[in-house]
């Protein structure tokens, strides 16, 4: 293709190195901490409780702990959210729903596995009923305790928020 | 157009807004839901089959995992079949320190239940403040447990650890507290007029379909049965506390939530009585008592914190069966417990209020709109990991 604006020529595809230009410019210093920025501080959970852990998750986003102050907010639909909390134990009923929640999410998305559980199993490690979130999904953050305190789920929060900030968990391709 | 083409299947969950790991598979016509199914299973964890591979201290914690936020009604009925097994009668002592922290249990359980419901019907106001005024009451189980909600606190003989110094101050404090607050409650939540359209009249369970279905706790006694475990088959110290078994006519989903409203003064009215009439003595029975060993001893009687002698570890109990009932914050709990003297149980059984509840979700959303089925789902208390264990 080849494009002529006022006298200059340039010639190739314009849609494309125009991509390849904004891709190099959002991973390009001052534009990607202000992007990661912008992403640490819009973290929506999705409202899907797997087990009971969600009583501690709960507390968390109520008065007191008050994650909402890190712009953390649980959410109704999946497609508007980007973070997927594994709230303890994971059922294999349970794993199904929580893969196709996890496709629905737009990129980028991020998965924090919550509980003794959600690491290992915990207490009922070996139940024949549980899958391991780790087998499943890629699961960023880790909170242990059975259930954690809401103040770790703010601990959890913050670490996420810092990995965001340190660019290593988002890359945009062209 | 005939009836088949004009309902329409609606798949709500698992996940969805309300809180809940559960599926409700809904044919509705318009606006009026003709069946709803409960698709249950969710997070079902297989925790009678663990306790047959775990020693009989260790499913403590297991069976308190099925309903975290109930919490010590599953342990104390755990207990106690375990204690009918070894014939043993705790002191009455721990009798009544397992009454107080089974009552701020009750009471922090049903603000729990109130605050789902609340979001499910769309009151953030009711979330916010429901688990705002549950945290004083942690506070407390906290300080006299150590845990936030699983407390793991009754053990068979007794208790693991004694008051803390200056407790029953904190206790008035927080029972002021309340008594106050519940006022707020009715002005902003309970008597608005939002609340009162979504709850009046909506999923109306009659005194017969309760008694027929099976309901347990505060849904039957919403419909008029008085019907409690603490009246009926009394157990730990309620036989000599005074308090009233809480009913309403209504049988709907807003007389589901009175009902919760005014167990919680009536349990701040236990709390009372039991902080006035706690007996002195020990926590624990003299026979587990004299397994620790001496230096030890001299350290759990200055602090009032058991330390268990490896003995207690691995508890054998006597081959039989036995039952025990309790109320809890949701209802009923019972334990069937069947040992054939082994360091483990040969089965145990565990019979949770909200599988007894579970039925409801079919009988009362027939022929309601679609906007009740929240309203009916949270004013169930309804909790997944118990139902489904």
């Amino acid at each position: 293709m080849v494009c002529a604006l006022e006298g200059s020529m340039w010639v190739g595809n314009l849609e494309k190195a125009a991509r390849k230009a904004a891709a190099w410019l959002v991973n390009k210093t001052p534009i990607r901490s202000l992007r990661d920025w912008g992403i640490a501080f819009s973290l929506w959970p999705v409202h899907f409780t797997t087990a009971c852990c969600g009583a501690e998750f709960g507390a968390s986003a109520a008065p007191k702990f008050d994650t909402e102050r890190f712009g953390f907010l649980p959410f109704i639909a999946s497609r508007q959210c980007n973070v997927l909390f594994i709230e303890g134990t994971l059922s294999k009923k349970m794993a199904e729903a929580a893969i196709w929640v996890y496709e629905q999410m737009p990129d980028p998305k991020f998965v924090v596995a919550m509980g003794a559980c959600g690491i290992d199993g915990g207490i009922f490690w070996n139940s024949y009923n549980i899958v391991r979130p780790k087998d499943i999904l890629p699961v960023h953050v880790y909170i242990p305790g059975c259930p954690p305190r809401p103040e770790a789920v703010a601990q959890a929060i913050i670490m996420l928020q810092r990995k965001i900030r340190k660019g290593e968990l988002v890359t945009y391709e062209v | 157009m005939s009836l088949e083409e004009r309902e329409l299947e609606v798949l709500i969950g698992p996940q969805h807004p309300a809180s809940g790991h559960m599926r409700l598979v809904a044919k509705i016509d318009g606006d009026i839901v003709v069946e709803l199914r409960p698709n249950i299973g969710y997070v079902h964890r297989s925790v009678e089959k663990l306790a047959e591979v775990k020693k009989y201290l260790q499913i403590i914690p297991l069976v308190e995992r099925p309903s975290l936020a109930d919490t010590t009604a599953n342990n104390l009925a755990y207990v106690m079949a375990v204690e009918k097994l070894l014939g043993i009668e705790p002191p009455p002592r721990a009798q009544y320190l397992r009454t107080l922290l089974a009552e701020i249990n009750r009471i922090h359980s049903h603000f729990y239940g109130m605050g789902i419901h609340g979001v499910m019907i769309g009151s953030s106001t009711a979330y916010m403040w429901c688990f705002g005024d549950r945290e004083p009451l942690i506070e407390l189980a906290q300080e006299l447990t150590g845990a936030r909600l699983t407390y793991s606190y009754i053990v068979p003989g007794g208790v693991r650890r004694d008051l803390p110094q200056g407790f029953e101050d904190k206790v008035e404090r927080v029972m002021r507290y309340l008594e106050n607050r519940m006022p707020d409650y009715f002005d902003i939540y309970f008597n608005n007029p939002v609340t009162r359209a979504r709850l009046e009249g909506v999923g109306v369970l009659t005194k017969e379909d309760a008694i027929k279905l099976g309901v347990t706790g505060p849904n039957l006694r919403a419909s008029g049965v008085p019907y409690d475990v603490r009246k009926a088959e009394p157990y730990a110290a309620y036989p000599e506390l005074d308090f009233d078994v809480i009913t309403e006519e209504a049988g709907d989903a807003f007389a589901r939530v009175m009902v919760r409203v005014r167990e919680i003064q009536e349990s701040i009215k236990i709390i009372r009585q039991v902080l006035k009439n706690i007996p002195d003595g020990p926590i624990l029975d003299e026979k587990y008592m004299k397994m620790i060993p001496p230096n030890l001893r001299k350290q759990v009687e200055e602090t009032g914190h058991i330390k268990f002698p490896g003995v207690f570890a691995n508890l054998r109990v006597p081959a039989g069966e036995a039952v025990a009932r309790v109320e809890g914050g949701r209802g009923e709990v019972v334990f069937h417990i069947i040992s054939d003297g082994k360091m483990s149980p040969y089965r145990m059984r565990m019979v949770t209020p909200s599988f007894r509840n579970v039925i409801l979700f079919e009988h009362l959303t027939k022929g309601a709109r679609v906007a009740d089925i929240p309203a009916i789902y949270g004013s169930l208390d309804y909790f997944p990991p118990e139902a489904d264990r």
